[in-house]
């Protein structure tokens, strides 16, 4: 079986800092105005009962995912657990942009723009950037089942202080590659409770889109066949139309006497 | 650029010493029917290279859906310039293509053999044989809904949603299934029944008017009744 790799996010670590974010730009080479991380946070009330937390807004890396499913070129596709791109196969139709429940992938520069699980390093045993710089380290990668069993332990030290606390993504869209361990339910940080490809997206893509090429190729065979027969017949019957045209004209020309016309 | 000209009666190009030419369109229509036909291929090639995986490559760095959305641009567009030019002319089109009668019915119990290469049994049929009434017809519905869609993922980008894009994309696909089979038919009964010509210089053998379009062609020969060898060219369509 091959591994199966998997980020965590510890919400009750992570200090807001940013640095993911600017070592994910570093790293990958982005443009200053592109990224693949957005930290953001999340605020309530006042006074005593005043409560926040950070929250990141990147690829979940979802088991069955569907921009990998909408992505017509195989830009997007699954490696090991992640969710990778290969950037210059992408025609930038924005198909990914509409399928992921979680609006994370955009188009930048007519390539699409989500987080890549830093591959490279990935495949030198390094982990990727953002969780070899966190200074929290809220960020860990690895192999997905200690990742998620580090994740259970620490959400169940956590429940004392955060009795909603929760690991989110544990089973959506087949476990996502990137486990949350939220302080509070999912709803506060805007999550989808079960996010999901649509029932429609199967069709488009099991039914549909093999269906529309496999058709019209049939088509264009079956009259390419029917081709052959039908222009020899419609060659005789034009002969035999021709044929009466001319008997027609020699007799009106000649001797306008009775004689047989032939009709179609 | 509309003027009617003459078909020449003389005989003329490779189909015979004794093949006369009507004309069928007049060369704004052949104008039209280019801009169609050149915008329909780039939208199905640039189209197809996001259906079929095997050519996605085509599709890599996206020139090719820039060039799609030009191709969109004179598809959608065709229409309005069809009306704007020929008003007349393009609502008869979509009138006649959507009214069908006995004799329209008749010519369809005998489409297998029309698509087999026989008009003999066919019953006359006017500018127009039902079948490509039918065409017409289907053309025109598909053109809406593949257009509709199109526009809504060209603009809605992003704010589609999982089961919006499905959906979209799922009218995207059938209408275009539609349209190609559709196209595919179109140019099989051309080639079979020989009026390329139509397309390319607007003119057809006076033998494919006389067996495919029997009404029409008397019309036209009632038209002219002094010059009953000749056939004067009448704008068609």
């Amino acid at each position: 079986m091959p591994t199966r790799y998997a980020f965590s996010i510890d919400l009750d670590r992570c200090i807001g800092c940013q640095a993911c974010v600017i070592s994910c730009q570093a790293g990958n080479e982005l443009k200053d105005d592109e990224t693949y991380i957005h930290v953001g946070e999340q605020i309530r009330g006042s006074g005593k009962t005043l409560w926040g937390s950070f929250d990141h807004h990147r690829c979940f890396h979802c088991a069955d995912a569907p921009c990998v499913a909408a992505c017509p070129t195989g830009t997007l596709s699954k490696w090991n657990g992640l969710t990778i791109v290969e950037k210059e196969k992408c025609s930038a139709c924005g198909y990914c942009t509409d399928a992921c429940p979680f609006k994370v992938p955009h188009i930048v520069d007519n390539h699409v723009s989500k987080c890549v699980a830093c591959l490279d390093q990935v495949k030198e045993g390094q982990a990727p950037w953002c969780a070899r710089t966190c200074p929290s380290q809220a960020i860990h990668f690895g192999e997905r089942e200690t990742i998620l069993a580090e994740a259970r332990a620490k959400v169940a030290a956590l429940k004392a202080r955060h009795p909603n606390a929760q690991i989110y993504g544990e089973t959506q869209l087949g476990g996502l590659g990137l486990l949350m361990i939220l302080l509070d339910k999912p709803e506060v940080y805007g999550l989808p409770l079960d996010p999901k490809a649509p029932e429609t997206m199967k069709v488009w893509q099991s039914v549909v889109q093999p269906a529309s090429s496999g058709l019209s190729v049939l088509a264009a065979g079956a009259m390419g066949l029917m081709f052959v027969f039908a222009r020899r017949q419609h060659g005789k019957e034009r002969a035999e139309h021709e044929r009466a045209a001319k008997q027609k004209a020699a007799l009106q020309t000649a001797q306008p006497k009775a004689t047989e016309t032939h009709h179609d | 650029m509309t003027s009617v000209t003459l078909a020449p009666t003389a005989p003329e190009t490779a189909a015979g010493p004794e093949t006369h030419l009507v004309r069928r369109y007049v060369p704004a229509q052949q104008v039209i029917h280019w801009i169609g036909v050149i915008s329909f291929f780039l939208l199905l090639l640039t189209g197809v290279a996001l259906l079929f995986p095997p050519l996605s490559f085509l599709a890599k760095g996206g020139t090719s859906g820039v060039i799609h959305r030009i191709g969109a641009i004179a598809f959608i567009l065709l229409p309005a310039l069809y009306l704007l030019r020929m008003p007349r002319k393009a609502l008869e089109l979509v009138r006649e293509s959507f009214t069908y009668g006995r004799e329209e019915l008749a010519w369809f119990k005998h489409m297998p053999g029309y698509f087999l290469g026989s008009t003999r049994n066919l019953p006359p049929q006017g500018r127009l044989n039902a079948g490509q009434k039918l065409h017409h017809a289907a053309t025109f519905l598909m053109f809406n809904t593949v257009t509709l869609s199109g526009l809504i993922m060209w603009f809605g980008k992003g704010q589609l949603g999982p089961e919006g894009l499905s959906a979209v994309v799922i009218v995207h696909d059938i209408s275009m299934l539609g349209l190609s089979v559709m196209m595919i038919g179109h140019v099989y009964f051309t080639f079979l029944y020989g009026a390329l010509s139509g397309m390319v210089t607007g003119k057809v053998s006076e033998e494919y008017a006389r067996m495919e379009h029997s009404k029409w062609y008397e019309s036209l020969q009632a038209e002219t009744p002094a010059a009953a060898e000749k056939t004067e060219a009448r704008p068609a369509e």
